[in-house]
């Protein structure tokens, strides 16, 4: 007698697939939602990694550990500097940067180095040892270094040295000769900026200011915030469409327990029929993970340009137009897409692994013990909310200190919790209206009574919309709230109307004249640097510095969080010695009013008391804010810049412009000015940063909205694949009576009235999301929390789109049963 | 060749243990046909499954083909149901998917033990020649029982159980089937125990056995 022999597995096999010859939908919409799943993630995926790929080149370029040496007037720094410093004994090197335009409108970052000087550490000096190598930067006609993705645009500029390839390089970046980048860039003797090894410990004269790198964010961690927000998405994506991969794999399940049974009586064992299921899944694992790797990337083609130029215009992080995917993206798609099916297919196989080989002929008995299941699901639905609300509460009582793991878990459990919570409460809910409905009404009780059959194959859809509806209302709120927030808290902190950057040596003369113009009603200066702050004696790194002149305008608008003694004793201990500090540095030292705290400035140790805690939106670091003139006296703050507020006047945009013109004539002022001195339109700047703001939540929007697109159409198949079964259950009311009409009407009443029940539900989970968005993991990944919104109006519209997606998604299955003829009905009447 | 010695099997119930076979002796010989009858829920079924190893008797023994089926674990009461039996039902269980060919060869082909010619001849004595690109629904009830009846024939196993064969059909096609099964079993030399409550269908049978709440009888027909 013979075991399970591979022609036993290969013919079972080959009749589990045979399957999907008679039922090419359901394949279609298993290979449908392992794609979406697969594409979206893979394509959100390709982006950060390319991202990634450009920060750490970029990061290897920067940030290579050398101090930058500035002038701490602010002025620009010349060779003069250079030259003097050298003669002084200082190792430090110039360098210069500057963009070339390129003709279609984009630019190049052109960076000028001295070589000989360059610290050695530092990937720019690295010249491979090569003495040719290093001759040739140095002689004509000299070398410019290009990274290949550059390449090619680079080719497009004139009178550029001879190219030399660098794939460290980050994307539109050169670097030559320092002689080289200051004729291109038409330097004359200017120089951008001077570094020096950081484990050189030399003193510097006055006039200049050393700042480590440490104290510089990285490209990387500017972004962040933006990254995790699409992988949020790209997961969500994943999450809806495995959704739908375990809906249709139910379904196949369904049909095929008959076909299970007879071959477990044919004589094949349990073990190799679900040996024959997995590789089933294996199989289709594949094609899904290969179709949707393919399409992720070819999405992320399409959005890397869209998404590059944000990145560029919010963090000015240069992100490559060209996709570079490490071999970890590709197995990791298919690791996520294949984990995901196995994760899907786990009840399946583990259902048919319990299959009673005794119960053929009853392959519906099992829906019976489904609808049993869902006490367990409620109960297990409620201790996963139970568990978030508990971590919840854990969380606001570490005031602060809030873990990104945690808030993810949170988000996790309340998801997961009411997605198994909902077909028991929408069987609760179907329950109420069967009993109070009016006996008279006998078709809608059919109706409900009909749902309440459906729910067990329904459930899996609408749980997919419950967590594409609640996320949709979540991020829509969180999204509008910052919305709100960020520009109430623009018009508070861009108060002046026009905001000046004068030269150091203008900014005197400019202020008087300024402050004799009838036009100006008052100036609002601002001066910004940084000192290392000290907590219980350590150094715990840099800080910004922000200085702003405690003026009744700004006193009246400027937002405070926190204060110990009210908003005027705030203000009032600013001007007599006290600081603010931001957000971010409150949570980061756990530091509140009444704090004390201590900073190293160029004239020894300044202590300082904190008075209040405001809002800094946006902001990745740590600031405080003291009186200009403190900032200038005690900690040398080069002159910044000085709002400009206007008189009330009946024409502003005339006001404004006269003043501009005759500022630029006085003082040749300019939008962009190469002496350094500029001028900006306050309603300019917030145009601008309107703009920045909607780009960025662009993406975060178009996610969304393919989310809820895969929701609707993880319901359409659904629908789809029943609704041979379901005409067989209509059918004999079509022989009582009912027109084919009514029927179409009421199904897609039924289902209009399950995601009406879904979106009821997922109100107060999208509301929760967006409290546990703004309040924990806004906090955790950025340090401040954002104020709870909650827009009436967005509700409204997830209500209407749940009403939508069902009545889009039951029509082609009423169409269809309209279109059916009365002969095949009578058949499905006989048959049912 | 089978062997059911002092079965016993008990279903638990909401009204309590229900008995349903009790200390049932049976035997069949190679080549043997024998029906077995009786009434609704009088264990007839049971009997049969416990024959084939789909499920396991309380007390008692099964021998089929001299082992034990007691001592086999489940794979390898597959693997004897899979070389050694062929099974027929009332409900048919064909494979919807596949066509009427492969559905012929599919325990043949699970044994490793297709054959070509043999498959030929069955196609031709099942009167489904012109049908073998077809699938199960585009046949009539009977067609759909006689494929069944093939496809537990191709392996040529030692022995038939039907499960009510005729159950679904009509008087004209369930004597169609009927006439078949008999010389199909003829020809292919298996024995057969059936399933039936019909006196008509198991006429034809050599020996007929009756089961009356658990126990069995012996019965003239």
């Amino acid at each position: 007698m013979s075991t399970a022999t591979p022609s036993v597995l290969r013919t079972t096999l080959a009749t589990l697939l045979s399957h999907y010859r008679r039922h090419p939908g359901q394949l279609a919409m298993l290979l449908l939602g392992l794609w979406v799943a697969s594409a979206l993630w893979s394509g959100v995926q390709a982006i950060n990694a390319s991202a990634r790929e450009s920060y750490d080149r970029a990061e290897s370029l920067f940030s290579a550990d050398l101090d930058r040496i500035t002038r701490r007037d602010g002025a620009t720094l010349t060779l003069d500097d250079y030259r003097d410093l050298r003669r002084a004994g200082l190792p430090v090197s110039p360098i210069i940067e500057g963009e070339l335009s390129l003709s279609d409108g984009e630019s190049l970052m052109l960076i000028g180095i001295e070589p000989l000087s360059l610290p050695g550490g530092a990937p720019l000096a690295q010249q491979n040892g090569d003495a040719d190598a290093l001759g040739n930067w140095l002689i004509p006609p000299y070398r410019v270094r290009v990274a290949p993705d550059t390449l090619e645009k680079a080719r497009a500029l004139e009178n550029l040295p001879p190219f030399e390839i660098a794939p460290d390089l980050p994307p539109a970046t050169l670097v030559t000769d320092i002689a080289v980048a200051a004729r291109l860039l038409d330097m004359d003797r200017r120089i951008t900026r001077l570094v020096i090894a950081p484990e050189r410990d030399v003193e510097l004269p006055a006039a200049f200011v050393r700042t480590s790198p440490d104290t510089l964010a990285s490209p990387g961690q500017l972004a962040d915030s933006f990254h995790l927000n699409l992988t949020a998405m790209g997961l969500l994506a994943l999450v809806v469409g495995l959704f739908i991969v375990h809906a249709a794999l139910g379904l196949a399940l369904e049909q095929r327990l008959g076909l299970l049974r007879t071959l477990r009586a044919l004589g094949v064992p349990g073990r190799t029929l679900i040996l024959a299921l997995g590789l089933e899944l294996l199989l289709m694992g594949l094609l899904g993970a290969l179709l949707g790797i393919v399409s992720g990337v070819i999405l992320a083609q399409l959005l890397l340009p869209d998404v590059a130029a944000t990145l560029d215009s919010l963090y000015d992080t240069t992100v490559s137009n060209t996709l570079n995917l490490p071999w970890y993206y590709w197995l990791g798609g298919l690791a996520i897409t294949l984990g995901g099916l196995f994760s899907a297919g786990a009840s399946m196989l583990w259902r048919a692994s319990r299959i009673n080989v005794l119960g053929l002929g009853q392959a519906q008995a099992w829906r019976g013990r489904l609808r049993g299941q869902l006490r367990v699901q409620l109960l297990f639905g409620g201790a996963l909310l139970a568990g978030a609300g508990f971590l919840w509460w854990y969380l606001a009582s570490t005031a602060g200190r809030q873990d990104l793991a945690l808030g993810f878990t949170l988000v996790a459990l309340l998801l997961l919790g009411a997605a198994l919570c909902l077909p028991p409460l929408l069987a609760g809910l179907l329950g109420l209206l069967a009993r109070y409905l009016p006996r008279r009404a006998a078709l809608l009780q059919w109706g409900v009574a009909d749902l309440q059959l459906q729910l067990p194959q329904l459930s899996l859809a609408m749980m997919a919309l419950l967590l594409a509806l609640s996320a949709n209302l979540g991020v829509g709120s969180m999204v509008g709230g910052f919305r709100l927030t960020f520009l109430d808290w623009l018009d508070q902190r861009l108060l002046a109307d026009l905001y000046v950057r004068p030269a150091a040596e203008q900014f005197e003369d400019l202020e008087s004249w300024l402050n004799e113009r009838s036009e100006v009603a008052t100036l609002l200066p601002a001066r910004n640097t940084e000192a290392e702050l000290i907590m219980d004696d350590k150094n715990a790194g840099a800080v910004a510095l922000f200085g702003i002149a405690p003026k009744p305008i700004l006193q009246e608008t400027w937002p405070l969080l926190e204060t110990r003694n009210g908003h005027e004793a705030a203000w009032q201990a600013l001007t007599s010695g006290a600081a603010f500090i931001n957000e971010q540095l409150a949570r980061r030292q756990g530091l509140g009013p009444g704090d004390s705290l201590q900073l190293q400035g160029p004239s020894g140790l300044v202590t300082l008391s904190v008075a209040a805690v405001y809002p800094d939106y946006g902001n990745p670091r740590g600031e405080i804010t003291l009186p200009v003139s403190r900032l200038a006296t005690e900690f040398k703050a080069p002159s910044g810049t000085l709002g400009v507020v206007l008189a009330p006047t009946g024409d502003r945009v005339q006001t404004l412009s006269r003043l501009q013109e005759a500022m630029s004539e006085r003082f040749n002022l300019a939008e962009e000015n190469p002496s350094g001195g500029s001028l900006i339109d306050q309603q300019a700047l917030k145009q601008v940063a309107t703009e920045v703001f909607e780009r960025t939540f662009a993406i975060t929007r178009a996610l969304n909205a393919l989310t809820l697109g895969v929701a609707g159409l993880a319901l359409l198949t659904t629908l789809l694949a029943q609704a041979e079964a379901r005409r067989a259950q209509l059918a004999p009311l079509w022989a009582l009576g009912v027109s084919r009409g009514r029927l179409v009407k009421l199904q897609i009443g039924q289902l209009v009235m399950a995601c009406l029940g879904t979106a009821l539900l997922a109100i107060p989970l999208g509301l929760l999301l967006t409290g546990a968005l703004v309040a924990v993991i806004n906090v955790a990944a950025f340090g401040w929390r954002l104020p709870l919104h909650i827009f009436p109006g967005q509700i409204a519209m997830t209500v209407t789109l749940a009403v939508v997606v069902a009545i889009l998604a039951a029509l082609i299955p009423a169409w269809r049963l309209r279109r059916v003829p009365p002969r095949q009905l009578l058949q499905e009447f006989a048959a049912a | 060749m089978l062997q059911m010695t002092g079965i016993t099997k008990t279903y638990p119930t909401p009204q309590g243990p229900l008995k349903v076979l009790d200390d049932v002796d049976l035997q069949l010989a190679a080549g043997e046909s024998l029906a077995l009858m009786g009434e609704s829920g009088s264990g007839k079924s049971t009997l049969l499954h416990l024959a084939a190893g789909l499920d396991l008797p309380d007390e008692g023994s099964v021998h089929l083909g001299g082992q034990r089926l007691s001592a086999l674990n489940e794979t390898k009461r597959a693997a004897l149901r899979r070389d050694q039996l062929g099974l027929v039902f009332q409900q048919f269980h064909l494979v919807p998917s596949l066509s009427v060919r492969d559905n012929l060869t599919l325990q043949a082909r699970f044994a490793g033990r297709e054959d070509d010619d043999w498959t030929r001849h069955l196609l031709t004595r099942l009167g489904l020649d012109d049908f073998a690109a077809r699938y199960p629904e585009q046949l009539s009830g009977g067609q759909q029982q006689r494929l069944a009846i093939g496809r537990a024939l191709a392996p040529k196993p030692r022995l038939l159980l039907a499960d009510e064969p005729t159950g679904n059909l009509d008087e004209a096609a369930a004597a169609q089937v009927l006439d078949l099964l008999q010389a199909l079993i003829d020809e292919s030399g298996c024995a057969l125990l059936m399933v039936t409550h019909s006196a008509q269908v198991a006429a034809p049978m050599q020996r007929h056995l009756v089961l009356k709440r658990g126990k069995l009888m012996d019965r003239s027909l």
